[in-house]
């Protein structure tokens, strides 16, 4: 008995060591090959990341289609989640796995050497692109351009605005300034009894666009490498704290992450300041009352936080798949196959010039688009200020990983700290990540 | 193996028995201990050790995440310690943990007791809707309670207004938007807690409850004389657990109220993230978590001679 | 609250001498009096968590304009699936699928494994090197997963696992929870049925496969359920480790719905109620087992 319970005591022992084994070496063994290794020779197959809606994948997916029908080659579009891209990108690299082409959200010191010299295609004059967008390196070089740019502005309810019989413009050549329209929704808000007169989304870009608007020109870095704010930047946000004092706008926006576009949804917010990526999500999503976009105010600079959506950027990963990659973009821009591209995304274009018909069955998103390309032709240079600034610093080795400047405005409307002091703050945390 | 090996394996056994008793307890098992621990050993070296050791390099430099850093000895951990917001979220931690806890704690034992307790009707039912909220992530979990007690638009404001009272600051008042992130945690964290207990009240011994019963012992007896100090060792996992889990607590803060009003909600980690990962301090980053593993070990240690005291008392 | 015993020593009582017999009526009525107490205490604690559960829920079956519509519903002014089409249809859901049940079952399996091995290591032997590795595990826990990942990624690189899925299975099978959770269990075993098990001539190993392992049978699918949890919903891991978009798991899908911009939340919850429900119904069948097992650690006979 005691001799074969041991027998298959040990059997079953190695028969679970075994098995155990079998499932860990079976594990390690879906190891397989890693990604990287350029290939020699004919490039078939790219991959290219990007973060988007399923809805703005499309245009890609689309352009991925034409170029294998033209090539031969294929395109591979992966759609990787906005909330860890840039850890993925940052982790690809170390890996050695980067993509070929991939539109990033902004650019990583720790990849700027893998990028392709875009220069031929940024500098060609039948592309027409805006160059005050266009990210320049060290030389001259063109380190990456834009997929399409974005910019802040204004939307109102509608449906309030009418009821409450308050007149708004409707052209930037006949635009308000903010003391007139915070006056206008406030008007709107008491006869219609609206819960706040206006939104706004709880990001430093969106706050830039008002302090611009001032006259200010938010954190400037002087030639010593330091941080400061000019008066007009302080005036005015003071002017946007005192405004967050839960009847003109709501204080748990900024200070708790309440979620903005939720509320101005609600129908119960006279105006919403975001910008134009709104637009499609509430050309299907706002159904209760209607909605438009307005100029954006100047007191007394037009001007808005114009970014870029996205940026192009190619990686040399081997001589033959740098090569083709950049064969891809040059193709992309040109402008039969952008224009297609901004249309099917709904892109406002980098490029100038060009004849687009958007696909919108909402007059409202029409009209707002015809509003935001018209705005870009007259908005002053500081507007691209910022996408220009971190271009610089990533080429610096800095990392601006997060702005202070929600954080420190949070607190300045929680009562926890005076704006000036927010200010110096927000400097402060500019120096510290990406001062000298 | 031949049958004489059996016997003498019998015999050591018996000498081995003998031998044992007179030490106590089982201390002179080398082998197989070691080999039921080695693959967890060798998993612990690569996959905490290694990168531990990593990070604790890291907390000694000024490494900003790319290229190469210096050695800056101890100012990282100076600087810790000097900056008024690493205490501040090291209050609002240990003020979130004390609450949740208990909360936490009694409310998985009174649910697993109604799944034991054969009078209870409809336990099926019951046993899936307190499950679920655990399977649900932060972000979607963010939005349920969002919009429970959201100060605008939310469904108790709505209640409290439509009753004639005012409208509650939940997210404004830095103390009522902790008490949602208790209420939320405590709601996602039940169903973990109570899977523990009911398989620990199971293995009570159904002997213990039937002695205890024919002495006339009601049910608040029964539980409070047999089954809470039979599953004592569960109901120390459970609390350490919990503890451990509370002071790390970060994404459903961030869903919940972003660390806010302004800063006044963040938690350790979330200072951790902001001071230093979010900034490119991955030094001050990496020393911050030091110093927080170091806090959490105290705790454990606590809980840990707290309960060994308790176990010897029984 | 523990009624199984209760309801016994009713049953046991005419059999017992000198226990005064109780009459019928008066057991009767506080047995109803206990049904009524629990069951009320049971529901009052479902609806208050079901509650949040009903309107994530139904929310998921209302068009994208009316869920933070004004004044507040509860119910939907439409019911629509459309959120769950766009959903279904936002990615691979299938590929994801079957990449985040492989990777959840192959790590569940040998965590299990391990956890039980090391639990009673640490349980039923006294051992000082033992008491530190205990000490070393919970260590595990104290240091967020957040701030590991960079040099935990390094360490996976180096160790050639990035892009497979081995680089999700095998730094996630060692996990504190499951070592306590075992732990505590063979602490309650008694050591007598050890040094039964002794007497007879078996070796530790042995005892441990051929005892132990049986009676912690509710212990391994909790930690079961726990553990496929984990991996079910594990996000950033495996978004930094994976490349291959064909070895995507489910969390990275649901979370490309949501945008760097605006959240589309009725795809979100359409999303996250699909990628609920295979947990659901894994748990149906699992607390099937854990709550008939009737367990008395061997003392019976």
């Amino acid at each position: 008995m005691n001799l074969t319970s041991r027998f298959r005591s040990i059997s079953r022992r190695r028969r679970l060591l075994a098995a155990t084994s079998i499932i860990a070496a079976g594990a390690l063994a879906l190891t397989g090959c890693s990604a990287g290794g350029g290939s020699t020779g004919d490039v078939k197959k790219l991959t290219l990341w990007l973060s988007s809606s399923a809805a703005q994948q499309k245009g890609f997916d689309q352009l991925s289609a034409d170029y294998k029908k033209k090539t031969g080659i294929s395109v591979d579009v992966v759609n990787i989640p906005y909330s860890g891209y840039a850890a993925k990108l940052h982790n690809a690299a170390q890996a050695n796995a980067l993509p070929d082409i991939a539109n990033v959200p902004a650019l990583d010191p720790i990849w700027k050497n893998k990028l392709i010299d875009l220069r031929s295609i940024s500098g060609k004059s039948s592309n027409n692109i805006n160059q005050s967008y266009v990210a320049k390196g060290t030389g001259g070089t063109t380190l990456a351009i834009p997929s399409d740019v974005t910019s802040t502005g204004l939307f109102i309810n509608k449906s309030l605005w009418e009821k409450a019989g308050v007149t708004f413009p409707s052209s930037p050549d006949s635009t308000w300034t903010w003391t007139e329209f915070i006056a206008a929704a406030d008007k709107v808000r008491e006869s219609t009894g609206a819960k706040y007169s206006l939104v706004y989304d709880a990001s430093p870009s969106r706050l830039r666009a008002m302090i611009y608007e001032m006259g200010g020109k938010y954190m400037q870095q002087g030639s010593d490498g330091k941080f400061s704010a000019d008066s007009a930047t302080e005036k005015a946000v003071d002017y946007f704290v005192g405004l967050n004092d839960d009847k003109t706008m709501p204080k748990s926006v900024w200070t708790s992450g309440a979620d903005p576009s939720a509320l101005f949804q609600s129908g119960q917010v006279a105006a919403y300041w975001s910008g134009v990526w709104q637009v499609s999500a509430f050309a299907t999503s706002i159904t209760s009352f209607d909605w438009a976009s307005v100029p954006t105010p100047a007191q007394p600079v037009q001007a808005a936080d114009v970014n870029a959506g996205g940026l192009m950027v190619g990686f040399d990963n081997s001589d033959a798949e740098g090569t083709a990659a950049k064969a891809f973009l040059d193709w992309m821009y040109e402008p039969a196959q952008y224009t297609k591209l901004a249309e099917t995304n709904g892109y406002l274009p980098v490029e100038k010039g060009l004849d687009i018909t958007y696909d919108f069955t909402s007059k409202a998103a029409l009209d707002a688009f015809g509003l935001y390309n018209k705005e870009l032709q007259v908005y002053k240079p500081i507007s691209g200020y910022f996408l220009q600034a971190q271009v610089k610093w990533a080429l610096e080795g800095k990392s601006f990983t997060t702005d202070p400047t929600v954080t420190e405005i949070g607190k300045a409307i929680n009562g926890q700290q005076s704006s000036a002091d927010a200010v110096k703050n927000i400097v402060a945390g500019y120096d510290k990540q990406v001062g000298k | 193996m031949s049958a004489t090996g059996t016997a003498a394996a019998r015999l050591t056994g018996a000498r081995e028995l003998g031998a044992r008793r007179a030490r106590g307890r089982l201390n002179h098992y080398r082998f197989a201990p070691l080999v039921l621990i080695l693959v967890n050993v060798v998993l612990f070296a690569a996959f905490f050790a290694w990168p531990a050791v990593i990070g604790l390099v890291y907390s000694f430099t000024d490494y900003t995440g790319v290229g190469s850093f210096h050695f800056i000895g101890l100012s990282n951990y100076e600087q810790l310690f000097g900056d008024s917001a690493f205490y501040a979220a090291l209050g609002r931690t240990v003020l979130f943990t004390v609450v949740v806890v208990p909360t936490s704690f009694v409310f998985s034992l009174l649910a697993a007791n109604l799944m034991v307790d054969r009078f209870a009707k409809g336990k099926p039912v019951a046993h899936i809707i307190l499950f679920v909220p655990w399977l649900i992530s932060p972000i979607v979990s963010g939005v349920i309670w969002r919009w429970l007690f959201g100060e605008n638009f939310g469904l108790v404001n709505f209640v409290i207004e439509s009753l004639g009272g005012g409208a509650v600051p939940w997210q404004s008042n830095a103390d009522l938007s902790l008490m949602v992130v208790v209420i939320a945690a405590t709601w996602g964290g039940t169903a973990f807690s109570m899977l523990l207990f009911i398989a620990a009240i199971k293995n009570v011994p159904v002997s213990y409850y039937e002695a205890a019963a024919l002495d006339g012992a009601g049910p608040w007896r029964l539980f409070r004389d047999i089954t809470l100090p039979s599953i004592a060792p569960t109901s120390f996992i459970v609390i350490l657990l919990t503890t451990l889990n509370a002071m790390k607590e970060y994404a459903l803060f961030q869903s919940l109220n972003n660390g806010g009003p302004g800063t006044s909600n963040n938690l350790l980690v979330q200072y951790i993230y902001q001071t230093g990962f979010q900034q490119g301090q991955i030094g001050y980053a990496s020393a911050a978590s030091f110093v927080l593993m170091i806090l959490l070990m105290v705790v454990a240690l606590i809980q840990l001679t707290v309960n060994r005291r308790t176990e010897r008392r029984r | 609250m523990t009624a199984t015993t209760a309801a016994r020593a009713t049953r046991k009582q005419p059999s017992a001498p000198g226990t005064p017999t109780r009459p019928r009526t008066r057991t009767g009525t506080r047995q109803l009096g206990r049904t009524i107490r629990a069951t009320t205490l049971l529901w009052v604690l479902a609806l208050a968590y079901g509650f949040p559960l009903l309107w994530f829920v139904l929310s998921s079956f209302k068009p994208a304009g009316d869920l933070f519509s004004f004044p507040l519903s509860l119910l939907p002014k439409s019911w629509t699936v459309q959120g769950y089409i766009d959903a279904w249809s936002s990615f691979n859901f299938y590929q994801f699928f079957a990449n985040t049940f492989l990777v959840a079952i192959v790590t569940t399996i040998l965590t299990v494994v391990a956890s039980c091995c090391t639990g009673y290591a640490l349980a039923k032997y006294d051992n000082r090197w033992l008491k530190v590795f205990f000490v070393c595990i919970l260590a595990t826990t104290m240091l967020p997963t957040e701030v590991m990942l960079a040099p935990t990624f390094l360490v996976v690189r180096d160790l050639g696992m990035y892009n497979s899925l081995a680089g999700i299975i095998v730094p996630s099978v060692l996990t504190a929870t499951g070592v306590l959770m075992f732990r505590a269990f063979f602490l309650t075993v008694p050591d007598e049925l050890v040094e039964a098990a002794r007497i007879d001539g078996a070796r530790e190993l042995a005892i441990f496969f051929r005892i132990m392992v049986p009676i912690s049978r509710p212990i391994m699918l909790t930690l079961a359920i726990f553990s496929f949890q984990w991996r079910w919903n594990d996000y950033i891991w495996p978004l930094l480790v994976l490349n291959d978009p064909n070895k995507f798991t489910l969390q990275i899908g649901i979370q490309s719905i949501v945008g760097a911009q605006n959240i589309n939340w009725s795809v979100l919850l359409g999303a996250s109620v699909i990628a609920i429900v295979p947990l659901v119904l894994l748990y149906l069948v699992f607390q099937k087992y854990v709550m008939n097992a009737d367990l008395n650690a061997g003392l019976k006979d």
